[in-house]
């Protein structure tokens, strides 16, 4: 018991290996999945999910949620291409995108830890302000024009891998480790384990909430930019759904939806199995259409397979305690006569 | 000799004490919970606190943590006089409370979870941590999630944490309660540890054996006063438990005695046979009708587990429990309900009462079916509530109104007319007057002499020792999980069922 | 009577709230006094409503059900994909409906069973019946906007007919509200939803059968998902996975607009009623404004969050009033 318990909290490491076999398992089917540009293509198609999930991943750890994401990268990058179709510099809209996603992730922030409201209605509630907003600030048509020179942004390459699947790569390496060293960090852990107890032992639970939700805004952000400069025209779709796709790939990674569970390095392996798993069903002729309900199954069995394995061992530890007590008890009652 | 003698002098001066609480008053809800009490503790003293439940010892220890703010009073520390707003303060002045159930962060590991709140960074301390740990005879690795702590191991965590904030005060409340013996045996050889390096400890407990073995100066509180403040040494059990009983003794039965002689004669209407669980072992006795049997105990002796486990909430026990002869198996609230056995919960607010909603509706809550044959008859419903209000005098605008609203005692009545609307043949009631005022507990009084009446057995868990003196026709007298002792009418004295509740059996 | 008055204050204000807005759209557009046109404009929001109203049962039990908008698409899918395999109209409709009903099962025996959130369940869950939706409509290659199409008449005037002035989908609507109010309101097992509501446990201590009442709630949101899957596939003439997904929004905050306690233990089918209606009315209305259906989630979204955050403020300014009166500090 005590192995499988292990291997459930090195879970990243678990996902990691299942991916490395998935891959293998379909190069063997059909080989032209094993070649480079086949898997550096993954990676970068993975990276818009990688980064939202990041963000999703800092409000799960407090066990909360944030079904606006999906929406925030939405709005991201209709700011960014409107700001680029303006006229102002590659470096100017991309701050005022961020800008733009890190203002929405405050106000969210603001609903949840300062107003109490409950997580899923404040941000169900900002997902439907910021979709209309989207329609609102583009007049309702697509944005089919992007500067060439910000679109090659995303071709660029170092070392076989694209500039941006670095910077991801390396943020979410950085990320998981200041977020086991650090302190400070550390507090997104500590009000979802146990918002009570965190409160209690003097933890500004307000603050913590406050930053998980305003993180998460801007991630969805980056994930915007990087959109822009990927796909290269802005929908009005954009982005619609991408957060349920990033709890999924959170959970997958590690995350526990209760709270107090996952790293950074959770929501880049989750996101990268996810999207492989797109692939690998093109590559081996399952139709498209068949994706959601699988990537929907998997998240159910995960979330189902975890509490099977929390309700059996804590019958084994009731179990033992009770003979423990039992054995005790029999020696000695303590009553004095 | 009267009780004030009992009361030794204050030997040292107030800068010589490690803490000093004086007259200290604390009321909820204008209820004087403690009434000007004064207590002190020195360094390198085990000072226990004793007291029945309500007495006001935790409350005393939450306002010198921090929890609570007093109303009127000093607190003095080491000779300064200081005034906590709230927990952290009070650990800046070296106080730690080690509460009754520990705060963990289970996914966390057992340093993080020590180390969360200070100002310490993750690592910085971990080789004090293991060294602290090692003295306390904690075996587990730091780095192990929290989760994996026994609730000994959980309280040997809460410990550390108040040596990492260099405590110099630490309170435990009710520390054994959920202890084996073993564990608490080990748990003691530490806290005589820290007490040897100079550390003063409060010590909240029920159990007086383990009190005496422990402890360096014993404090009795009882309603909101100090009545016994004495060196342990010259303590016995007697004296202990003489000082919280009140001072009239065995009261006078107001109603009729119910005649023990045809008790045996009577039909067994529900018996419960070597039912055992995690918090009750081999409880073996059975009930008749009309007669009403006390189960006395205090707060862990496991009563209220029992009655959880005999209706069915508590899924996990062995043993039989039969109604009329007929054994129930596969015991759920609602199946108990159906074979005539009704629990009326000790904790009304979780368990008993839907406060948000009109009484009415907790008063048919347990009969729905019984409404009406596919919708629910209004006025049947209504004639019901009206039925119950006026026959347990229910004060209340009517029906509809919101259970929240009405007085501790009238949402007790409220709670027991849905027991009676079940037309229960056992009726297990748990400490049915707590919060309750001393009308509306004469009134809980009559309502049950009128269950007995109608033939209904009734088994009553109470902490109140004179109310389970005054209803009971036997007691029986639970303690850490075991019946250890059976008393008769005749046998029954204030101080027997006292000192058994107390693990003394005399 | 104090309760009763409490209770009708809501409903009322939502009600007279809803009459000051039409009238208000009535001055920005007079056609729209019509009593015909304003039934007309309901037929926009009937499955919304048909879904708003189970679900105000489901979230008076303390839970959330954001699977709805996939059921409505699954249903959809498999009235379409039978449909277009041969089967008569008929049973096509009836094994739509059980496929919604099966879903709604499905979630409440995860609810009822296990101690994960539901909003966790149904997250997994909307994800899984979308997915089978798509799959399913992929696999006859019906994906994206095409859907499957060629209903017979009959099946269209599911949506289009009317009794009188009374546009059809407004009776459905009515029917399931009449249907819903009395079980929740009349019914043991409506009584059992608000004491579940109230406090769980002491529903259980009660004897009350938590868990069949549970899945009884979320089966009748997936009914009212499947009923409302039928409607739109009707009203659409096309059978399409993400028909209704935009509805999740619009439903929730219907059910909050309308009286009930996200948190749960109050909430009535009436206020929801009216609530949906408000809503509906206040689309038209924004669309008369030249506000497109797409910008008007920003108000619908602005009145969830603001509906929710009134209600809390207010809880808690009562609770520190009440304080105030007993504390002695």
């Amino acid at each position: 018991m005590k192995a499988v318990k292990d291997l459930l909290k090195k879970r990243e490491a678990a996902v990691f290996l299942l991916l490395v076999v998935l891959v293998l398992g379909v190069g063997i089917v059909n080989p032209i999945f094993l070649k480079p540009d086949t898997l550096k293509g993954v990676l970068d198609n993975s990276l818009i999910l990688i980064l939202i999930a990041t963000g999703e991943m800092f409000v799960l750890l407090t066990a909360g949620i944030d079904v606006s994401l999906g929406a925030v990268t939405g709005l991201s990058a209709v700011v960014a291409g409107l700001s680029l179709n303006a006229g102002i510099s590659y470096g100017g809209s991309i701050l005022l995108a961020v800008g733009a996603s890190l203002a929405a992730g405050i106000v969210n922030g603001f609903g949840v830890a300062l107003l109490e409201i409950p997580p899923i209605i404040m941000t169900l509630g900002m997902m439907g302000v910021l979709r209309g907003l989207m329609y609102i600030i583009t007049g309702g048509s697509w944005i089919d024009t992007i500067p060439t020179g910000f679109k090659n942004m995303s071709g660029v390459s170092f070392a076989g891998i694209s500039v941006f699947a670095w910077i991801v790569i390396v943020m979410s390496v950085v990320m998981t480790a200041v977020v086991k060293r650090f302190k400070s960090a550390r507090i997104f852990y500590y009000i979802g384990d146990n918002e009570e107890g965190a409160f209690f032992m003097g933890i500004s639970v307000k603050r913590g909430l406050f930053f998980a939700y305003s993180l998460a805004g801007l991630f969805a952000g980056l994930a915007g930019i990087v959109f822009v400069s990927r796909i290269g025209f802005i929908p009005m779709q954009t982005g619609s759904g991408q957060e349920l796709r990033a709890i999924a790939a959170c959970v997958l990674g590690g995350v526990s939806l209760s709270g107090g569970v996952g790293i950074p390095l959770s929501a880049l392996i989750g996101g990268l199995f996810l999207t492989t798993i797109d692939s690998v069903l093109v590559f081996l002729k399952v139709p498209a259409f068949w994706n959601d309900a699988i990537a929907g199954a998997i998240l159910l069995v995960v979330v189902l397979l975890d509490f099977r394995f929390r309700m059996l061992l804590e019958v084994k530890e009731k179990k033992e305690r009770l003979k423990y007590i039992r054995i005790s008890r029999n020696n000695e009652t303590g009553v004095v006569r | 000799m009267g009780v004030e003698d009992q009361i030794s002098d204050s030997s040292s001066s107030p800068e010589d004490n490690l803490a000093a609480l004086k007259g200290i008053w604390k009321s909820f809800n204008s209820v004087a919970v403690l009434k000007g009490v004064d207590l002190t503790l020195e360094r390198g003293e085990i000072h226990s606190l004793l007291g029945g439940n309500g007495s006001g010892k935790s409350t005393l220890m939450k306002i010198l943590s921090g929890i609570y703010r007093k109303n009127s009073g000093k607190i003095i520390i080491e000779g300064k006089e200081v005034n906590f707003l709230n927990p952290s303060q009070a650990h800046e002045h070296g106080i730690y409370l080690v509460p009754q159930e520990p705060k963990v962060f289970p996914d966390l590991s057992i340093e993080e979870n020590i180390i969360i709140g200070t100002k310490y960074s993750l690592g910085s301390k971990t080789r004090e941590i293991e060294e602290a740990g090692r003295q306390l005879g904690f075996t587990e690795n730091l780095s192990r999630p929290a989760g994996v702590l026994s609730i000994a191991g959980q309280q040997l965590m809460e410990i550390l944490r108040g040596l990492l904030r260099n405590a110099s005060i630490l309170i435990l409340d009710e520390p054994t309660s959920t202890l084996t013996f073993k564990e608490v045996e080990s748990l003691f050889v530490q806290l005589k540890r820290l007490k040897d390096r100079g550390m003063g400890i409060f010590f909240i407990s029920h159990r007086i054996q383990e009190i005496l073995e422990i402890s360096d100066r014993v404090s009795v509180l009882r309603d909101g006063v100090f009545v016994l403040n004495e060196t342990a040494g010259n303590l016995d059990e007697k004296q202990l438990i003489s000082a919280m009983l009140p001072d009239d003794r065995n009261p006078e039965r107001v109603r009729p005695v119910k005649l023990s002689a045809s008790d045996m004669d009577k039909p067994v209407v529900m018996s419960v046979n070597n039912l055992c669980g995690e918090a009750f072992d081999g409880v073996t006795f059975d009930i008749r009708e009309g007669e009403v049997v006390g189960i006395a105990g205090v707060v862990g002796a496991g009563r209220t587990e029992l009655a959880e486990a005999v209706i069915g909430i508590d899924q996990n026990v062995t043993g039989e429990v039969a109604v009329q002869g007929e054994i129930l198996s596969r015991r759920n609230p609602g199946t108990s309900i159906e074979k005539g056995v009704v629990y009326v919960p000790e904790d009304r607010a979780a368990h008993g009462i839907f406060l948000d909603l009109k009484n009415l509706y907790t008063t048919t809550s347990s009969i729905l079916p019984k409404l009406g044959r596919i919708f629910i008859k209004n006025a049947k419903e209504r004639e019901i509530g009206e039925g119950f209000i006026k026959k347990l005098g229910i004060k209340t605008n009517g029906p509809d109104q919101i259970a929240r609203t009405l007085s501790g005692g009238n949402q007790q009545k409220v709670v027991i007319s849905r027991a009676m609307a079940c037309g229960p043949r056992v009726v297990i009631l748990d400490e049915p007057t707590r919060g309750v005022d001393a009308q509306a507990r004469e009134d809980v009084y009559e309502i049950i002499n009128g269950l007995t009446d109608a033939k209904v057995g009734i088994l009553l868990i109470s902490s109140d020792l004179e109310e389970i003196i005054r209803l009971s026709d036997r007691v029986l007298v639970m303690y850490r999980g075991r019946i250890i002792n059976e008393l008769s009418r005749d046998d029954l004295t204030i101080e027997n069922v006292t000192s058994g509740a107390f693990g003394v059996i005399q | 009577m104090k309760v009763k008055d409490v209770a009708k204050r809501w409903e009322v204000i939502i009600f007279l709230l809803l009459i000051l807005e039409i009238l208000l759209v009535g001055i920005f557009n007079s056609s729209f006094l019509n009593i015909r046109n304003i039934l007309y404009s309901t037929t926009d929001f009937a499955h919304i409503s048909l879904v708003a109203l189970p679900l105000t049962l489901v979230i008076i039990t303390g839970g959330i059900d954001i699977s709805i908008a996939s059921i409505m698409g699954l249903t959809s899918i498999v009235i379409g994909s039978t449909w277009s395999l041969g089967a008569p109209m008929p049973a096509a409709i009836v094994l739509g409906l059980l496929s919604g009903i099966a879903a709604g099962t499905f979630n409440g025996l995860l609810v009822a069973n296990t101690d994960i959130q539901p909003l966790v369940i149904t997250l997994g869950t909307m994800f899984l019946y979308s997915g089978i939706a798509t799959g399913i409509a992929g696999s006859l290659g019906a994906s994206g906007y095409n859907g499957i199409g060629n209903f017979p008449e009959g099946f269209l005037s599911f949506a289009y007919g009317s009794v009188g002035i009374i546009p059809s989908s407004m009776i459905y609507v009515i029917l399931f509200a009449v249907f819903l109010g009395l079980i929740l309101h009349r019914h043991r097992l409506g009584r059992s939803i608000y004491l579940i509501g109230v406090n769980k446990e002491a529903a259980g201590y009660n004897g009350i059968k938590v868990k069949k009442v549970i899945v009884i709630a979320y089966t009748l949101t997936g009914l009212g998902s499947a009923i409302a899957g039928i409607l739109l596939t009707s009203y659409f003439t096309s059978a399409r996975s993400d028909l209704g997904s935009e509805a999740l929004l619009p439903a929730i905050t219907a059910v909050v607009l309308g009286g009930t306690d996200i948190l749960g233990g109050s909430g009535t089918v009436l206020g929801t009623f009216i609530a949906a209606f408000f809503l509906g009315v206040l689309k038209q209305g924004l669309m008369a404004l030249g506000v497109t259906n797409n910008v008007s989630q920003v108000v619908i979204g602005l009145v969830l969050i603001l509906a929710v955050a009134a209600k809390l403020g207010i809880a808690r300014y009562r609770k520190m009033s009440g304080n105030k009166r007993i504390s002695t500090e």
